[in-house]
């Protein structure tokens, strides 16, 4: 499966969280071939739920909906007034279903999903609406911590990527988005993360003879994206992976971290947290994950 | 034989709305929901005149316009905006997507910003149904 140019950006808000200011920062992707923003705001259905001697919040429903409806309409006319189109959905229900659901109508290139810190607390006990969407959605989807994010996103997430490869079939994908996204990209780190425990028991120049293949194999998909024009630098780590990217992010002041996400008929995350979840839940950055990979960089 | 109007609007409020007051004005509708279901409504239902929304999914009714507008069989089919979208913003877009290099296109024929009143929009539909005849 190819990733092909973002021409649908499917934005996904609670307003606390991914605000218009956010939104702007990936206009610049206009550049290269956005046209249509789709805005999908979903109220939990426990805001308007059944109760007993209440009943279904129809008043409270139809208030969330006009606020966020308001909201839209003020975004939707700054951008139909730079010519782009707009597509609004207000939907009650789980927050996945409807993420998919959108993604499948609309024929979507780029999930933009907010993650809280509230939210991820309360994650903890029920399993992660990230990794839920992550193993189900044929689309790239780009997480955003907040608050942590919302002081740094000043700037495009996709000038300075760092890539991180774990040589799985389905990377390429990854490769083929950024390529996608050439004039906007302004440098890319990629990086290979060696477990430890592949080290042990080698000698110091077994070692180093590992560092040198894996920089080799890193080297050689700089070249892939050098040959279109946009610079890259080959990192290899040692350690913990879900550490060594966060780590090797902040070395290389990266904007965005992006990680090939595994899809699995039957999701699991309730039980089982993969590193690109962990990595979309704690990193200080943005996380681009995208599907296609049989599993995830850094896995076993 | 009674005025065919085509309804497009994603609201499913907004949408009995319009459809009581053209079926109480005695006119016969056809509705859609969004841009994509309405051009395919147009040229299956030939309709006399078109009340659009522009914020909808799948196609917006700044697109929706736009070719309506530019296809020969379709520019002279009356069309009422009506949007909570603001008339400046929508004329704009149009500005905008001209400037793109895409095609001029004229104003649209009426353009009512949401919420409505059921007689200016009985009102409306009449005098540009009138104007269409003329």
């Amino acid at each position: 499966m190819m990733s092909g140019p973002v021409k649908k950006l499917l934005f996904v808000t609670r307003f606390e969280d991914l605000g218009f200011d956010t939104l702007q920062l990936f206009l610049e992707l206009r550049k290269t071939s956005l046209e249509h923003i789709v805005f999908l705001y979903v109220i939990q259905r426990d805001k308007v739920a059944f109760q007993r001697g209440v009943g279904y919040k129809k008043s409270e429903e139809i208030r969330l909906r006009e606020k966020a409806n308001i909201r839209f309409i003020d975004w939707a006319e700054t951008l139909f007034e730079q010519g782009m189109e707009v597509g609004v959905y207000i939907t009650v229900g789980n927050l996945v279903s409807q993420v998919l659901s959108a993604v499948d109508k609309e024929g979507i290139d780029l999930v933009v999903i907010g993650n809280s810190e509230k939210k991820r607390l309360s994650q903890l006990v029920s399993g992660s609406d990230i990794a839920e969407l992550m193993h189900r959605t044929p689309a790239p989807v780009l997480t955003i911590n907040f608050p942590s994010d919302a002081k740094r996103l000043t700037e495009n997430p996709f000038h300075r990527p760092l890539v991180a490869l774990n040589w799985l079939p389905g990377e390429q994908r990854i490769l083929d988005f950024l390529l996608s996204l050439k004039g906007i990209v302004q440098g890319v780190d990629v990086i290979h993360v060696a477990r430890e425990q592949d080290l042990k028991g080698t000698s110091a120049m077994g070692v180093q003879k590992t560092r040198k293949e894996q920089r080799k194999r890193l080297e050689a998909v700089c070249g892939q994206l050098e040959a279109s024009d946009i610079s890259a630098q080959a990192h290899v780590y040692v350690g913990e992976p879900s550490e060594e990217i966060h780590r090797a992010a902040r070395d290389c002041r990266s904007s965005l971290i992006v990680i090939g996400s595994p899809q699995k008929k039957a999701f699991d995350g309730k039980f089982r947290k993969s590193l690109p979840v962990e990595l979309a839940e704690t990193a200080l950055c943005p996380v681009l994950l995208v599907p296609g990979s049989s599993a995830a960089a850094g896995e076993p | 034989m009674p005025a065919k109007i085509l309804l497009v609007d994603d609201d499913p409020d907004v949408m009995l709305f319009n459809k009581t007051v053209a079926e109480e004005n005695g006119f016969q509708t056809v509705t859609a929901a969004n841009g994509e279901e309405g051009l395919a409504l147009l040229e299956k239902e030939h309709p006399d005149l078109v009340v659009l929304d522009v914020l909808m999914p799948r196609q917006s009714g700044v697109k929706m316009y736009r070719t309506i507008k530019t296809e020969e069989k379709w520019r002279d089919i009356p069309v009422i905006i009506l949007s909570g979208i603001s008339r400046r913003s929508f004329l704009k877009s149009q500005e905008a997507l001209t400037e793109f290099g895409e095609e001029n296109v004229p104003q649209p024929e009426a353009y009512l910003e949401k919420p409505v009143e059921a007689g200016d929009l009985a009102r409306t539909i009449q005098n540009n149904l009138k104007k269409a005849e003329n």
